[in-house]
């Protein structure tokens, strides 16, 4: 059974993340859109499979929702999800080719997270060139963080994933009389942008339900008919559970869209945690525990980061 | 794909008529679940507006509650999915009681997620073996005063890679399994200081040994009935295992425990992986003890399946038979050549296609002679039965595509045949090595400790105690010839 079964985030955990965090949700949704989104990109060059890229996706939201955001800079955890996951499957990737992966979809060449409209950026091989000890450093840091992943997972890194069952389900459901190329890829898309939800079905729902949601979102797209009974029944999943996530998939994309808009610095490049303090600082907010952010060194991050570990920690005490 | 191969899922004129008679049978029967669901549906959807029409009044207030941080417990209403968990009975009670719409979804629980425990919350006993696998230690759970085995990951903290992939795996693995004959893992811990991961221990039950130190240490060897209940269970263990797509690529005496209720278990999965169906073509040929290695990999073999464990289990049934290891060979050539001396040597009947594998192409085999290419296997074993020689031969097939599945050795009539196979619960048992109990002390039963643990004997089926006592075995000295 644990192939079709994920282990799923308690409400307790989302209500945390949701309340308890210093960070306003809009901006908690653009660190975990970006982040995401930067994983996809990164999975691709490197050119691993799908199914390896998006089970990082699923670790690095779960990594999320026991740690703090702001304890790590967000590109590494992602990193450190993407080179955690192949290797333990069956496409490893040198921790070389990620770190170059990574130091180029942040580099200022990359079109990663620009805005589609604007002209591809100049490419200048010096802005992504990783020098030895650079490339030593952030490798340093993608171990400390993936032992880090592995501790808050308590070593679970098991992530079953829906599209395969997807598949099944459509052939069993005749492809709903459509096109089986089309059908199957709209599924699948469906299927990887509820990846990058910030309201993190993949969390909350366990793969069948996701399955069927992504070919009643595909049929209704294509206009494909459907079995007329409450044929989702057949996949065990409830007519409740099936809006909820129906609602949720078809949202991701004119919620995005929109967030790129609203929120500042969205055009310029990956969201990192230096652009979330800014922004705090702008509106007033305060990380931390009372003390404003002034010092600018990383030092004062760290300070940040271990203070924000201590907050959580209380609160996980007192709760 | 080739333009006249056609996909398996490919339609022809068979399958359209087939087709169109099964959807007029499903046509009919969904157009009277329908019709069925329709009054069903009308009926829930009154009640549903109306739990609707309540929630939605209650969860106004609520709402603004949370946003501002009420003391009160979180619990009630969240704003994310799970809150269909606490609501969804209602519908679902209301769709039983209308009757009609009787559906009764499958839930899968795939448990949670959350921080590993602290290794502090174990007390160490006493080591168990320290060797080329790790540190391994008997603790006790201070909380529940469980004894457990503590078994240290082995971390190489030069190792660039991060965390070891073999232990991630074995970690991975075990999580996901769940037999009576595979070793229960319990837990995984970190040391203390979490600011940084160094120390990662593996909470495993305890058992008390493993199948080696006990072959070694025995005076005798197991009588027949007691080897076909530990090959019984090492096959329903391996059986599980391959069931769920997992190559445990080390079976061996010493990664088979066994506890003192007759239970064995399967352990060390530190070679172990997942595989799908067909095999991925490049896995390792490394892999499997040398003693237990199979002739495929010896020969190189990069794509290989699950037969190779049944070669390991056939080496395993041999050394129980005999309390020594099959084939001892010193190296893979003199492995080979041992091999070839019990089962006979490869020909294109017996083994077809070994030409191809890698290391088969420079192999110089000496001219076939009606000795040469025969099993010598009923040979070394004059006291097993015929249909006990013939399973042993048939797991030490040399073509992997001979060897049985677990699954069909289960079924093997040796284990149908007298003697039968002995209750788990009717086993001898052993001084442990792993327990600090010492061999001497065998002679005479020991009073019960003070302020030790009852013995607990689990579910035991004592009906049949004596039922086939006539046809077991005596032991002692000699073994019975079934013939």
């Amino acid at each position: 059974m644990s192939h079709m079964a994920n282990p799923l985030a308690t409400p307790d955990q989302l209500y945390k993340r949701r309340s308890f965090s210093s960070l306003p949700t809009e901006l908690q949704d653009a660190i975990f859109f970006s982040a995401q989104c930067l994983t996809q990109a990164a999975g691709v060059l490197l050119q691993l499979p799908q199914s390896a890229t998006a089970q990082a996706n699923v670790v690095l939201a779960r990594y999320w929702l026991v740690e703090p955001f702001m304890s790590r800079e967000f590109s590494d955890v992602s990193a450190a999800a993407l080179y955690l996951i192949a290797k333990v499957g069956p496409s490893p990737r040198s921790p070389r080719d990620i770190s170059n992966v990574y130091a180029y979809l942040l580099s200022p060449s990359s079109s990663f997270f620009r805005p589609p409209t604007s002209p591809p950026p100049a490419n200048d091989p010096s802005a992504y060139y990783l020098s030895d000890a650079a490339y030593q450093t952030f490798h340093n840091r993608v171990l400390a963080i993936e032992a880090r992943i592995l501790y808050a997972l308590s070593f679970n890194t098991h992530v079953s994933l829906p599209h395969s069952l997807a598949i099944t389900y459509l052939q069993a459901l005749d492809f709903l009389g459509a096109r089986k190329e089309t059908v199957s890829k709209r599924v699948v898309e469906h299927l990887n942008t509820a990846l990058l939800s910030p309201q993190m079905l993949y969390l909350t729902s366990q793969p069948n339900a996701l399955a069927v949601a992504a070919i009643y979102n595909a049929a209704k797209d294509l206009g494909a008919k459907m079995p007329e009974c409450e044929w989702w029944e057949v996949f065990d999943v409830d007519r409740e559970e099936l809006g909820f996530l129906v609602v949720g998939m078809r949202s991701v994309d004119g919620w995005a869209r929109k967030m790129r808009e609203d929120v500042p610095g969205m055009k310029e490049g990956m969201v990192t945690r230096r652009m979330i303090e800014d922004e705090m600082r702008k509106r007033g907010l305060q990380i931390g525990n009372g003390h404003g952010v002034e010092e600018e060194s990383l030092d004062a991050e760290a300070e940040l980061a271990r203070k924000m570990d201590e907050k959580i920690a209380q609160m996980e005490a007192d709760a | 794909m080739a333009g006249t191969a056609k996909s398996r899922w490919a339609n022809n004129e068979d399958d359209a008529a087939q087709e169109a008679q099964l959807k007029k049978e499903r046509e009919e029967k969904k157009r009277l679940k329908a019709e069925k669901a329709r009054k069903a549906e009308a009926e829930r959807q009154a009640r549903e507006a109306q739990t609707q029409a309540n929630v939605a009044r209650t969860a106004q207030p609520r709402d603004e509650d949370e946003d501002d941080r009420g003391s009160g417990p979180p619990a009630k209403r969240r704003r994310l999915s799970p809150e269909r968990e606490t609501r969804s009975p209602a519908p679902a009670a209301a769709e039983q009681d209308s009757g009609a719409a009787s559906t009764k979804l499958l839930r899968f629980e795939g448990g949670a997620f959350g921080r590993c425990r602290s290794v502090e919350s174990y007390d160490k006993l006493n080591d168990i073996e320290e060797g080329a696998y790790g540190w391994v230690a008997r603790a006790r759970e201070i909380a529940t005063g469980r004894v457990v085995a503590l078994k240290r990951l082995k971390i190489d903290p030069k190792d660039r890679g991060g965390l070891p992939v073999t232990g991630l795996r074995e970690i991975q693995i075990l999580k996901d399994c769940d037999h009576r004959n595979v070793v229960e893992l319990r837990e995984v811990v970190v040391s203390e200081d979490t600011s940084k991961i160094e120390s990662i221990f593996l909470v495993l039950e305890f058992v008390e040994h493993d199948l080696n130190s006990i072959l070694e240490d025995m005076p005798e060897a197991f009588l027949a009935s007691e080897v076909k209940t530990l090959l019984l269970q090492l096959a329903s263990g391996v059986a599980y295992l391959h069931d769920n797509c997992i190559l445990h690529r080390d079976l061996k005496t010493s990664n088979l425990l066994l506890n003192n209720r007759g239970q064995l278990k399967i352990a060390d999965f530190g070679m172990a992986r997942y595989v799908g169906d067909p095999p991925p073509p490049k896995l390792t040929q490394l892999v499997v003890t040398l003693w237990y290695r199979a002739p495929e990999l010896l020969l190189g073999a990069t794509r290989y399946t699950t037969a190779i464990d049944l070669w390991s289990v056939g080496c395993i049934f041999g050394e129980l038979l005999t309390r020594e290891p099959l084939l001892q060979g010193k190296n893979e050539v003199d492995e080979l050549t041992r091999i070839f001396a019990l089962c006979g040597l490869p020909s294109d009947e017996t083994w077809p296609g070994f030409r191809r594998l890698p290391n088969a192409r420079a192999l110089r085999l000496p001219p076939p002679t009606p000795s040469s290419s025969g099993s010598a296997i009923r040979a070394r074993f004059p006291l097993l039965t015929a249909a006990g020689a013939g399973l042993l031969s048939s797991l030490l097939a040399l073509d992997p595509e001979r060897r049985p599945t677990a699954r069909e050795m289960l079924a093997h009539e040796y284990f149908a045949q007298d003697p039968k196979p002995k209750q788990e619960a009717m086993f001898p048992t052993f001084p442990s090595k792993a327990g600090q109990e010492r061999r001497r002390r065998k002679q005479t039963p020991l009073a019960p400790p003070r302020g030790g643990q009852v013995v607990e004997l689990g579910a035991v089926d004592f009906s049949g105690i004596f039922s086939g006592r006539d046809k077991e075995e005596r032991g002692g000295g000699f073994s019975l010839r079934m013939v």
